[in-house]
């Protein structure tokens, strides 16, 4: 497959010097295409002191075919699906907007920005990004909740 | 001073001499009222427009009427009445700053709002003070936030206009090549299964910033439209489709930003999916940006054939500095042009990589495409972006411009450089012919020189003297027939030779004797790679193919 010789130079490059706050590994040693990411909360947002599990599958296609991004672990967040699938709405990894110039550790510093900063404007859950547009202060105490009983790092 | 007048479409005067009488009339009216004494001396009378002028311009829309003073009018002259009622109606106070301080830049805004806004741009005549006060209207009218004055001239979008003066300022304007616009064929593959109007991409470069791509219906009056004006041109453009109203849209440049506006289109024009106005009504301005999608008309009969379908456009403005010498496209080059030749990586920041496969493009022996935007990739790489359904476009990954695969080569655009450096490629050209042909030039470069060489050795010793170092292939030919050798005989160097050597044809007299014998000995070069190691013969082509895209050709 073409795609796997740039995923393997990607994923070696990521090991080698990952970005801030996020860890990867593969879900399997056998497919470079399902990847295991756990992202730290950052700091100054309810997210922090937790890790949230994010599942990363690049299809056969890719680079031509942008990555879908899913958070394992639940997350009170606009741009993240409340559901089992937990799946993540980014501008960048819809299929009208993705680039094969774009890489894995873009997509996963974007993903974290969103952390810091969520986008009301393109929310998945709109019930959430209404409360956060209109009371900041009960989407906080909400998210940090959560994150407390679910995102909890084991010791 | 030149007067500028109007002629309503409704409704002609009886006659010559009625038209003379209202025109003395209203030249009467504006000087004694709207012009300040002393430049009303200096005015002169001007003749009447000639019939064929008027009819000339019955169609075209209505622009402000520039006046000495910074007040416009834009009214009908089919009476005078309107207008002497309108400007009579004036406040005294506002009567006497007009006709005392006319040359002041506080002029009430609401008066010039009510001219200015049936006009996207104020005339550029005025100097100093008066020009700023025009320019500020101009944001106002704009940005829709004017109030109306309802005792202000009624303006009319049907009047025709016919002026006198020669000294257009549009003329005098040289066009800035930011001021580009084009448009290609946009299919919408997630939201529409029917693809829209096909069309060839069009080009247009405003000659000055006062000028209006009008987009409509294509006409056979008009006659065939160049879709790619090499100079600035403002030429209208028209799609074959009859969703698309005769007047259906126009592109302006304001301040530097491109806006389109529905000019009162019965199918509707599209920015981004959002309807600018109502059915038949002409909608504000809105500002368009690279990479927008503009739709004009929906589908009528279901789109069943091609002539009712809609036209989808996406809009690429102001993208000529990538068609012009900048740091990345020179980097480009001498990427390019250093190919296979051990130049350090760190000389080509920037444009080293593919970004498909984050692979080296700067190892020899590989096939790259190269777009017109200077982005360079693998071509294994790059094809399927290449062979799509929008084929001959192509959009960069990296960029997001788009380009023409299927253009013709256009070498209006020579670099500034190009001059100086045809000098350096004369001297260099030289240097090669002299050196030895294992220098590490391309095959065809030492291929010429090793022919000037040729041709230069006139005498039967030099001939002898290469003789000595040549033999004549007998096993194996290469595939490559030299002009002055049809008979297919190639020479090639004898002894060890460097793995990076190139054979080279070598133009041999008619009278040598092994040409007969060698005409039926060729055979193909060999595809296996370990034959490639053994036999140091084949010819090598350090640069690597390259499938280039025509606009790259001049970097």
């Amino acid at each position: 497959m073409g795609s796997m010789k740039r995923i393997s130079k990607e994923l070696a490059e990521l090991m080698e010097t990952p970005p801030t706050g996020i860890s990867i590994q593969l879900a399997d040693e056998s497919d470079v295409y399902k990847w295991k990411v756990s992202m730290k909360g950052p700091e100054g947002t309810p997210y922090q002191g937790g890790t949230f599990h994010v599942n990363l599958t690049l299809p056969n296609e890719y680079p031509f075919k942008p990555p879908t991004v899913s958070f394992a672990t639940k997350i009170y967040h606009p741009n993240v699906s409340n559901d089992d699938k937990g799946s993540m709405c980014l501008g960048m990894l819809k299929s009208d907007e993705w680039k094969p110039s774009s890489r894995i550790a873009a997509v996963l510093e974007f993903a974290r920005q969103l952390l810091v900063e969520p986008m009301p404007d393109d929310a998945v859950e709109g019930r959430i990004a209404e409360q956060y547009s209109n009371d900041r202060k009960r989407f906080e105490e909400v998210a940090r909740d959560w994150t407390r009983r679910y995102a909890r790092e084991e010791k | 001073m030149s007067t500028t007048t109007m002629v309503s479409e409704s409704q002609t005067p009886p006659n010559r001499a009625g038209r003379l009488r209202r025109l003395s009339q209203l030249r009467a009216y504006t000087q004694s009222h709207l012009i300040p004494s002393s430049s009303s001396s200096s005015s002169t009378a001007t003749s009447p427009p000639s019939a064929a002028n008027q009819r000339r311009n019955r169609n075209s829309l209505s622009r402000v009427v520039s006046l000495s003073s910074p007040f416009h009018i834009s009214t009908p002259t089919d009476s005078i009445q309107p207008l002497a009622a309108s400007a009579s109606s004036l406040s005294p106070e506002r009567e006497a700053h007009h006709t005392d301080n006319s040359a002041s830049s506080d002029s009430d805004p609401r008066e010039q709002s009510a001219s200015s806004a049936s006009s996207r741009s104020l005339p550029s005549s005025h100097e100093g003070s008066a020009q700023a006060a025009d320019s500020g209207l101009q944001t106002m009218a704009l940005d829709n936030c004017a109030p109306q004055d309802s005792s202000a001239p009624a303006t009319t979008t049907d009047a025709s206009i016919i002026n006198d003066s020669n000294n257009s300022s549009a003329a005098n304007k040289k066009p800035k090549m930011n001021n580009t616009i084009r448009f290609f064929a946009y299919q919408d593959t997630h939201h529409s299964s029917r693809p829209s109007l096909q069309f060839s991409p069009m080009t247009r470069t405003l000659p000055s910033e006062d000028c209006v791509i009008r987009v409509g219906r294509y006409s056979e009056r008009d006659g065939v439209p160049i879709a790619n004006p090499t100079e600035p041109s403002d030429a209208p453009i028209g799609f074959k489709s009859k969703v698309v109203s005769r007047k259906h849209c126009e592109f302006s440049m304001v301040n530097g930003q491109w806006h389109i506006k529905d000019v009162g289109s019965s199918s509707g024009t599209f920015l981004n999916r959002t309807r600018l106005s109502q059915p038949n009504m002409v909608s504000r301005l809105y500002a368009v940006r690279d990479g927008d999608i503009v739709q004009l008309g929906i589908d009528f009969r279901g789109g069943e054939e091609m002539i009712f379908r809609c036209v989808r456009i996406r809009i690429e403005c102001n993208r000529t500095w990538q068609q012009r010498p900048n740091e990345f496209n020179k980097n480009t080059e001498s990427l390019i042009n250093n190919l296979g030749k051990g130049k350090a990586a760190s000389n080509f920041e920037g444009c080293r990589e593919c970004s498909i496969c984050l692979g080296s493009v700067l190892r020899p022996y590989q096939c790259l495409f190269m777009a017109a935007c200077a982005h360079v990739w693998h071509y294994k790489c790059i094809r399927r972006l290449i062979h799509t359904p929008d084929y001959p476009m192509f959009q960069c990954p990296n960029c997001r411009a788009w380009t023409d695969l299927s253009a013709e080569v256009d070498d209006s655009m020579e670099f500034d450089e190009e001059s100086a450096k045809e000098d350096g490629d004369a001297t260099d050209t030289k240097a090669d012919a002299t050196n030895d042909a294992n220098a590490d030039a391309t095959g065809e470069q030492s291929q010429a020189a090793v022919q000037a060489n040729g041709e230069n050795a006139t005498n039967d010793r030099e001939l002898a003297a290469i003789a000595e170092n040549l033999h004549l292939g007998e096993e194996r030919n290469t595939p490559t027939q030299d002009a002055e050798n049809p008979d297919g005989a190639n020479i090639t160097t004898k002894g060890p030779v460097s793995g990076n050597s190139q054979s080279a044809n070598i133009p041999i007299p008619n009278g040598s004797s092994s040409h007969g014998n060698q005409s039926n000995s060729r055979s193909d070069t060999p595809a296996n790679h370990e034959a490639f190691e053994d036999d140091p013969m084949t010819p090598r082509n350090d640069s690597g193919p390259l499938a280039l895209d025509g606009r790259a050709g001049h970097l």
